[in-house]
């Protein structure tokens, strides 16, 4: 049993991706930034007492949580202190497959479980452009685990479960809005880590995608974004556009709470993007 | 005489009033939060375009808010964390000075909104929009997210 589960581990090691598989790309600085908004990084990335009109990635922010302390790494382009030294080969094997350049498994707080759906040349487009931004100069402290979940060889397997960078949704091939909708939404806006609830081993539970879930961070309740009677039924699809620009629903009650920071990211991208974020919602399974 | 007599009883009711009120802190402000949503649809009715800009229900509108303003930082006193379902989150209590910073940037903007009588849609549009903008400045590190 020892035996086998050593086995286990060792054939969940962290592994990098070929650099030979990479797209011929030329690279696009306003992508990149796009999908620095989308993604949300500077939400929980940004230095605290940073004072710059770019956003500063120095991290350092504690996120508490049942399963001990995280903390948000430094990710600005300092070659010392943050990622700086990484080829675009080190970024996106830590995007999409969750693995550091030294061969360790990221915990899973990274959302790269979201990420992995992000493609190459978006990936690329995003690494330069975190490139151009300040470079902060701080280490932050290691993460403080509880037993068990401070054994990092653990999280091959919950890679193994729940690391699958499939559609969680079919949508009409053909119909871009949605299909660009499924990938912001599924992608680099990483929803569903917070509006999904989690299953058994912590993964998301697909069957409930977007349904709702308790807040990671305490008290309430992450909201039920489906077209269901207690998400968006009684919202039209530029309801949820307008929301995602201004903050403001259908009731002119605002934006609270952490979606504060995400709505304010998501006012960043184009109207297209945030129509193309609502068509997709008003089309995915509607549940209670 | 009289006249101060009746001016003491008037200020008496009306302390009475007030006190009354207070009893029930939550009450009052949730009452004074769906007053000022209520308004925040008049005024973003016309900003989305759906109304017709109107400089008078306009104004009653950033009236509502002024009171909202003046009144809402002493409807959280201690005592008042839990009951009625509030959304008031232990944050206000426990960084009282960031809650009132907070209140103090929406005070001040709708009192500028006030003093540029905006009489067109225009004007409505620079200066309730500041306002709005401070809505989530409290919504955002003091109120729980609760479902409706």
């Amino acid at each position: 049993m020892a035996l086998a589960g050593f086995l286990l581990l060792l054939g969940t090691r962290p592994s990098g991706l070929p650099s030979n598989i990479f797209p011929a790309h030329v690279q696009d600085l306003s992508n990149g930034e796009l999908l620095f908004h989308a993604g949300g990084c500077a939400s929980c990335h940004s230095s605290a007492d940073a004072d710059s009109e770019l956003p500063v990635l120095g991290g350092g922010l504690a996120m508490e949580t049942p399963f001990g302390t995280f903390r948000v790494p430094n990710i600005s382009p300092d070659p010392d202190f943050g990622i700086g030294e990484w080829t675009q080969s080190d970024f996106i094997t830590a995007m999409r497959l969750g693995s550091s350049p030294d061969g360790r498994h990221y915990y899973p707080s990274f959302p790269y479980a979201s990420y992995s759906r992000m493609t190459f040349e978006d990936l690329m487009d995003l690494k330069s452009y975190l490139d151009t931004l300040p470079w902060a100069q701080n280490r932050n402290e290691d993460h403080e685990l509880k037993f068990p979940w401070n054994i990092r060889a653990g999280i091959g397997l919950w890679k193994i479960l729940n690391l699958d960078p499939s559609d969680v949704i079919v949508m009409p091939p053909d119909n871009s809005l949605l299909t660009r909708g499924r990938y912001l939404v599924e992608g680099p806006g990483h929803c569903g880590e917070c509006h999904t609830p989690r299953n058994m081993s912590g993964g998301l539970n697909n069957g409930r995608w977007l349904a709702g879930a308790p807040n990671p961070e305490g008290e309430g309740k992450v909201p039920n974004i489906t077209p269901g009677a207690k998400g968006f039924a009684d919202w039209s699809q530029d309801d949820i556009a307008y929301y995602l620009e201004s903050g403001f629903t259908p009731d002119f009650d605002t934006v609270g709470s952490s979606m504060v920071e995400v709505q304010e990211n998501m006012a960043q991208l184009p109207a297209e993007d945030r129509a193309a974020i609502a068509a997709y919602l008003k089309q995915i399974p509607a549940l209670q | 005489m009289s006249r101060i007599f009746i001016s003491v009883l008037l200020s008496s009711v009306f302390i009475t009033g007030a006190a009354f009120a207070g009893s029930d802190p939550i009450k009052a402000r949730q009452h004074l939060m769906e007053d000022t949503r209520d308004a925040a649809k008049v005024v973003g009715g016309m900003l989305k375009g759906e109304q017709p800009f109107d400089a008078d229900a306009a104004m009653a509108a950033l009236k509502t808010w002024q009171k909202t303003a003046t009144e809402a930082g002493d409807l959280f006193p201690e005592g008042s964390e839990t009951g009625h379902d509030t959304e008031a989150k232990a944050t206000i209590w426990t960084d009282r000075d960031g809650f009132n910073a907070a209140m103090e940037k929406f005070s001040t903007a709708v009192d500028a909104a006030i003093a540029a009588k905006p009489d067109s849609l225009d004007a409505l549009k620079a200066t309730a929009g500041p306002v709005f903008k401070t809505c989530k400045g409290c919504h955002e590190g003091y109120r729980v997210e609760k479902e409706d």
